[in-house]
Formats: structure tokens, sequence, C-alpha cells
């Protein structure tokens, strides 16, 4: 979808107040154009939060993803030190033309760096923040500091947490921690959405499959752990797992015996991530695989 | 493996779940009959290359084009690249063309000859063999009115021992209600109900079960969805084109048989039908005909046809019906129709459908507007609300999809002046996915043996039952025809039929 035109507000040590104002002014803008105002459907809020090091990979996702989900962004940049307790805010509202349709349709993007102390009260920034009634995503780059203020805080506010396990050093002994939050909120992994093509693969050997003793997965680590996590818990039974470390998976030998490839591409970060952001629910097979990840 | 042990096996299967696989159609080929027409060349091989681009045919699947075109399996395969190159919502791309092209075959026949359907038989028998297409067939018959009935009986009597068969058939489905009987007979004669697909694209349209997403996931929707909170219905298929080049076809149909019939009283049933207990093929269709069983016979006076001459749309200059080429220059054909209908039952009874279709009108526009009762007391100074209308909820099916709800606001500033404003939801605003096209979902619920979207013996019967009445009135009459300018809508007699009851036709 071509973009039309992105309006711009930045703001050096705001309150939330001078934002929301900020927002109304933004949609104003567009009021009295000669093609009408620019709609604002949204389906969600999508919270991102981005420790330093994954400032540049986030950037990238949030261009694929305004396609496919119409929403208010809040990516929050927390930056701990001590210097000043203030907020910094960026606005984009970025309007897209409609095929056939002489009126535009925006999103909005808030960037929000928090300084100091306010980074470590995410959740009273962005409450007002949030889109009424409808659902909350929060997607943590990096792994979740488990049991710590901001993560506690920002659960007790989403409805799904979205991560990527690929992007976490400490593995398998950080998927206890992660299953101790599945009673509380919907959790979605990245790196599990990864290894779905190639479930459908596993699948297909059913019945061959049922007695299986030992499983090689050449790819991220996460990615491995899952599969034989996965297979773990489905099957029944105990599972010796051997890793090859990689990039992306590029081979699964079951007993001795390769896998055959998955057929089509592997999907863009972007396409992960917007494929996570259309379930509500929980997913049980995964929250089984992920405890029997770390056996 | 046979089928129900497959079955079994996938039933048994504990890595099957949570896998969100979609549902695959079973191995089959695809018979088009009518390969070298219009349809197959603008709507069906583009919606099969569609489908292919996301993997939504079967992993084992054919497609055999039959026509009396003589043509190479080679020169077929290059006529649909450029088909879908032309047509198609989706880029070409090779290995997803490669790989259907594969086991795509020609046969050159007339319908009627023994040798072609030989040729034909051999073409799937080989491709059983070849691609382990399992004897499903798919027999799409994209050929004239006149051809399906014999084109029936010849497959009939050629019917596989082996595999599935599903007929699919394109509007319109015989030409008054005798004839549909006649047709559905000698269909039947050959395949049970559960076999026959009877296209009516608009049902493939996402707006179109949009509807039923409004009405029945909604809870706010349904309680205020009858007589008593509905002033009046107002449903609108117009069409800023002429005949183009369908004139020999249209001269013997009108507007009538080419959209009412069809179109319009499938958009009429959805607006009006009951909730279903489920959204199988049956319990939706059953509803459906409820309504149409339902539908009061209008009178004369309660319809109104017309027919267009000379007048300007979107700023040219066009020629009037009786102009076209082909077309008599003394024809009677309508190319307009409004009609006040109701539905004679317990949530509608009393409040009038109007509904209209039409050719050569200002724009192309299909929409659904349910027009509400107004507020019974508004607490404010007449000038103060003049502007105020009662509220409207639209349904955009084509172009802008979408839904509307005009709604009466104060205008900003002292006092309490009200009018009225509109929230849009646009579906192309709110999800970003290009909607696919008709033919794609109906074409893969064919394959899939899903025939919630498609029309029904009974449902085609009644609403012949309807435009028979209609017709049979017109007899005893011979309005002036042309009696609308290209570019309007329709005879003053159409805005009439609302005035005498105070209401108006939405021109917005």
């Amino acid at each position: 979808m071509p973009l039309a035109h992105v309006d711009r507000w930045q703001g050096r040590n705001v309150r939330l107040a001078d934002v929301g104002r900020a927002l109304a002014q933004l949609r104003d803008r567009d009021v009295h154009d000669e093609d009408g105002p620019d709609l604002r459907t949204s389906v969600l809020t999508h919270l991102v939060w981005v420790p330093e090091r994954w400032r540049a990979a986030v950037e990238e996702v949030l261009k694929g993803l305004d396609e496919r989900h119409p929403s208010r962004a809040i990516v929050l940049y927390p930056h701990p030190e001590p210097e000043r307790d203030a907020i910094d805010v960026e606005i984009a509202v970025e309007s897209y033309r409609l095929k056939g349709v002489c009126r535009h349709v925006s999103a909005e993007v808030i960037r929000i760096d928090l300084h100091g102390r306010r980074a470590e009260a995410p959740a009273s920034i962005v409450s007002p923040l949030l889109m009424h009634d409808l659902p909350v995503f929060l997607r943590w780059r990096g792994q979740p500091p488990f049991g710590e203020g901001p993560l506690e805080q920002l659960i007790g506010i989403a409805d799904r947490l979205v991560v990527d396990s690929t992007e976490w050093d400490d593995l398998p002994a950080a998927y206890p921690r992660l299953a101790n939050l599945f009673d509380r909120v919907a959790v979605s992994d990245i790196a599990w959405s990864r290894t779905q093509r190639w479930r459908r693969v596993l699948a297909g050997l059913w019945p061959g499959i049922a007695e299986l003793s030992e499983l090689r997965v050449r790819g991220p680590r996460a990615t491995g752990l899952l599969l034989g996590g996965w297979l773990r818990g489905r099957l029944g039974r105990d599972i010796s797992l051997a890793l090859e470390p990689d990039e992306t998976i590029t081979a699964i030998v079951v007993d001795g015996i390769p896998v055959q490839q998955p057929p089509g591409e592997p999907k863009t970060p972007s396409d992960l991530l917007s494929d996570e952001l259309e379930i509500y629910g929980r997913d049980r097979i995964y929250e089984e695989a992920v405890r029997a990840a770390a056996l | 493996m046979a089928e129900t042990d497959q079955a079994v096996v996938e039933a048994e299967n504990p890595l099957l779940e949570g896998l969100r696989l979609r549902r695959r159609p079973d191995p089959c080929a695809l018979v088009i009959f009518g390969a070298s027409g219009d349809l197959t060349t603008r709507k069906l091989f583009p919606a099969i290359y569609s489908l292919a681009v996301r993997r939504l045919l079967p992993e084992r699947f054919a497609i055999v084009g039959i026509a009396r075109t003589e043509e190479s399996d080679e020169d077929f395969r290059q006529r649909m690249r450029e088909a879908v190159e032309e047509h198609s919502r989706d880029e070409l791309r090779e290995d997803v063309w490669q790989e259907l092209a594969a086991g795509m075959r020609y046969v050159t026949s007339e319908f009627d000859d023994p040798g072609g359907w030989e040729r034909l038989t051999r073409a799937l028998n080989a491709l059983d063999a070849e691609r382990g297409t399992n004897g499903n067939r798919v027999y799409y018959l994209a050929v004239p009115p006149g051809a399906i009935a014999n084109l029936a009986d010849e497959l009939g009597k050629r019917r596989e021992t082996e595999g599935w068969t599903r007929l699919v058939v394109e509007k319109p489905f015989g030409r008054d209600r005798a004839s549909a009987t006649d047709l559905n007979e000698r269909i039947h004669c050959h395949f049970s109900e559960r076999e026959i697909f009877r296209i009516d694209h608009y049902l493939g349209k996402e707006t179109v079960q949009n509807m039923l997403a409004l009405r029945f996931a909604n809870g706010i929707f349904e309680p205020i969805w009858n007589r008593q909170f509905v002033d009046h219905v107002q449903i609108t298929v117009a069409e800023s084109i002429g005949i183009e080049d369908r004139a020999e076809f249209y001269e013997q149909a009108g507007a009538i048989r080419d959209i009412f019939q069809n179109h319009l009283l499938q958009l009429l049933a959805l607006t009006a039908m009951e909730p279903p207990i489920d959204f199988t093929a049956d319990s939706v269709r059953n509803e459906k005909v409820k309504v149409l069983r339902s539908m009061q016979t209008p009178g004369p006076s309660t319809v109104v046809r017309g027919q267009y001459g000379r007048g300007f749309v979107e700023g040219e200059e066009v020629a009037g019906y009786r102009e076209e080429p082909r077309v008599a220059p003394d024809s009677m054909t309508e190319t307009f129709v409004a009609a006040e209908l109701y539905v004679d039952n317990w949530r509608w009874a009393d409040t009038p459908f109007y509904v209209r279709v039409g050719k050569r009108l200002p724009r192309r526009e299909t929409t659904i507007a349910i027009h509400f009762k107004r507020a019974p007391h508004p607490p404010f100074e007449e000038l103060a609300a003049e502007g105020l209308r009662p509220n409207v909820l639209i349904v955009q099916v084509q172009p802008d999809e979408g839904v509307s709800l005009a709604i009466g606001a104060k205008v900003p500033g002292q006092g309490m002046t009200i009018r009225t404003v509109h929230m849009d939801f646009l579906y192309g605003g709110a999800f970003r996915t290009g909607l696919p096209e008709a033919y794609e979902r109906l074409i893969l619920d064919t394959l899939l043996g899903d025939a919630t979207l498609f029309t029904r013996a009974d449902e085609v019967d009644e609403q012949w039952a309807l435009v028979d009445a209609i017709v049979a009135a017109w007899q005893r009459d011979r309005p002036g025809f042309p009696n609308y300018d290209a570019g309007t809508w329709g005879p003053p007699s159409a805005e009439e039929l609302l005035a005498r009851a105070g209401r108006a036709w939405r021109r917005n």
C-alpha cells in the first residue's frame, strides 16, 4: 500500500497530556483536505519494548507490519541510566493510499524514550495511550528480565506477550521461567512460528515417527529445543536431541533419516510477527513444547 | 491408503494438533467446458492461479480445458498464462505457473461430438495415472445457458465409477420457473443436489459474506434488525456501463433475469434471513429459502421498469439502449427495474424493501442500506435538528467495500445544532491484505465440496416464482421506452415508488 504522507511531532521532556494533544492535532490536520479526513481503523495496540541493541531491527519490522495490522504502535526505548528522569516522544501518523478510494487510512507510531526512573514504570506511561477495548500485544525484544518490574507491569496490561526465543542467550534455562507466565498472559514465540513449516513435514511422517528416539536439528538453538520439546510432549516419550548451530533451520534428521525440506520460502520477520498478532488465545501445544524443551 | 483409513490415521496423529492447517481439497481434475471463453480468461484462470500462489489447490491437481477453438495443450497454457498476467491480482511467479501448467491439458471438441468425449475421457484417465487425481472430477460449465442441459446429460451418461463428481453451473439458471424446473430435473437425473454447485458470484464477494458477520457476530445489530426499529431497506445494484457486447443475451434476459432474479434477491435474502443455527450449507440456505417463500408477489403498482435512452455518463455521451449494436430498434427489453417488496414474516411484516437494478446509471455501486426509524421525540428545536436524518447503516458491497453508519452529532460551537455524520469502516483500511476475488472463494469451496455460498434448487425455484409473477404483469402493458436518460437514476416513476410513502432513494 503506497504511503501518502507522514505527519510528525516531537517533544523532549514531555507529559502525556502533550502527547494526547499532539495526536489530536495531527489527526485534525487532515480534516479539511479535499479527500476528507484520514480514516483511523485499528484492530489492536502494539506495544514494543526495545532495549538499545534491538533498535535498528525494530524499525525494520515495523515497516512491514503496518501493511497488515492497522494499529497504534507504542515503541518503548528504555534508558535506565540516571542522567535525567524524563520522557521524550516522537509521533508519526503514517497515511496510506487505499486502492480505488480517495481517502487515506492512517496508522500511528508513538516512539517513547524512557529516561532514568521513567524506565521503571512503563505501564503507567503507556496505559493512557492504549486503544480502548482492543487487545494489547506486547512484543519484547531480547530475553525478558523475568520477575523484574517493567516486564511484570507490562504483562499486567497486555493480552498477549510476543517473544522470539532465538534472541535469548540463556537457553534452555529461560524456558521454565517463561512457562511461569503462561497462566497470566497468552504467549507467542516467533521461534516457534519458524518451526511451523517443519512441524507440518514431521506431522506427515506419522505414524512412522511415533517411535522416534533421536532427533538432530541444524538451526538456531531455540528452534531445535522447541522442536525437541514438541515431539517429547506430543509423542509422550523421551527423545535424545542433538543440535548443530545455524542461522535458520536447514536440516532435520529423525532416527538417522533426513527429513524432506518443507515447500516454499521461510517467512520474513515482519510476516512472522504479523501471524502472531492474529492469534488471541493460548497456544497449549506451544506451552507443552516449552515445558518439555527444558527436560 | 483408502480415504477412510487416511482419515483415521489423521485423527490419531498427535502432531497435527495446533498446526493451524487449512483443509486442503482432495486430489482432483477440474474440467472447464468453454475454456476459450471470456469467463475462463478473465475470471476462472486468474482465480485458479491466485489459489495456486497461496497453496490452496489440491496437492495433486489437473485442469482440462475443452472448447471448439482449435488449440494444442501448449497454446492453451500460453493463452492462460497471458490471462493470468493480464487479469490476476497476483504477479506471475514462474515456479507457481510451471507447477500449474504441468497439469494442464486441452481438448478441442464440439460438445456433441462423441469423438471429443472419447478424447476427454482419455485425457482424464491419463491425468489420473500421471498426477494421481484419483478419478475425482469437477466439471465447470462456463458455457451459454442453452448448452447446460445437454452437457449435463452427456456428463451423466459418462460418470466415472470411482471418485467423486461435482458439477458447477453458471447463472442464469433457466429463463423462468418452468425452464429452471426442467433444467433441475434433467441435471438431477444424473447428479444429486449435493453434487451441483450453482454459482452466483455475488455470494463469493467478501462484503456479501461480511453481511453475515455483521449481523450474526455483533450483538448490537440483531436486536434492532426488525420491523420495530427498521423503517425500510434499500438495495441498489447499479452499473454505469451499458450492455457492452452482450446484446444477444441481454435482449432475452433484461435486467430482471440478468441481475434481479439472482444477485439482488440473494442480497435481499441475506439481509432479511433469520440467524442460521450454524454455518453449514443447508442451515444457511434453509434460512434464505424461508425469506424467498415469505415474499409477497408484487403488484404492477409496486414494480417499475425502464430502458435507457441517450445521455451522459462520466462526461461522455453514450448511446441509448435501442441504438446499441444488435439490439432491436423497437426493443422492449428493460434495463432498469425498481420494486417495493415485502417479506411477510414476524420480523419484517409491513417493512418495505426497496430494490433497484439498472444499467447506465450515474455510477457503479452495490449497497444495502438499512434505514432506521426516526428518534421518537428529539428534544431539540426544529431548526437545530433540521440537518438531522434518521440513522442509516450502509453495507457497501462494491466499490469501496465497507460499512458506514450515519448518526446525528452536535455541530461544535454555541447552541445545539445537529448534523448527520458518517462513521466509516473501510475493509481495505482495517484489513490491509488484498480482498480475494469472488471466484477464488467459490472455486476453492467447490474443490472442498462446501456448497454454503451456492444457490440450491429450491432457492432458484422461489426466485423464479417471484420473477415470473412480475414478468406476467408486464405482458399487460407497454411502457413508452426509453424512459430514462443514461446517467440518471432511472425513470421518474422509480422516484414516485418511494415518494408516495414520503421516502426517497439514497443519492450518496
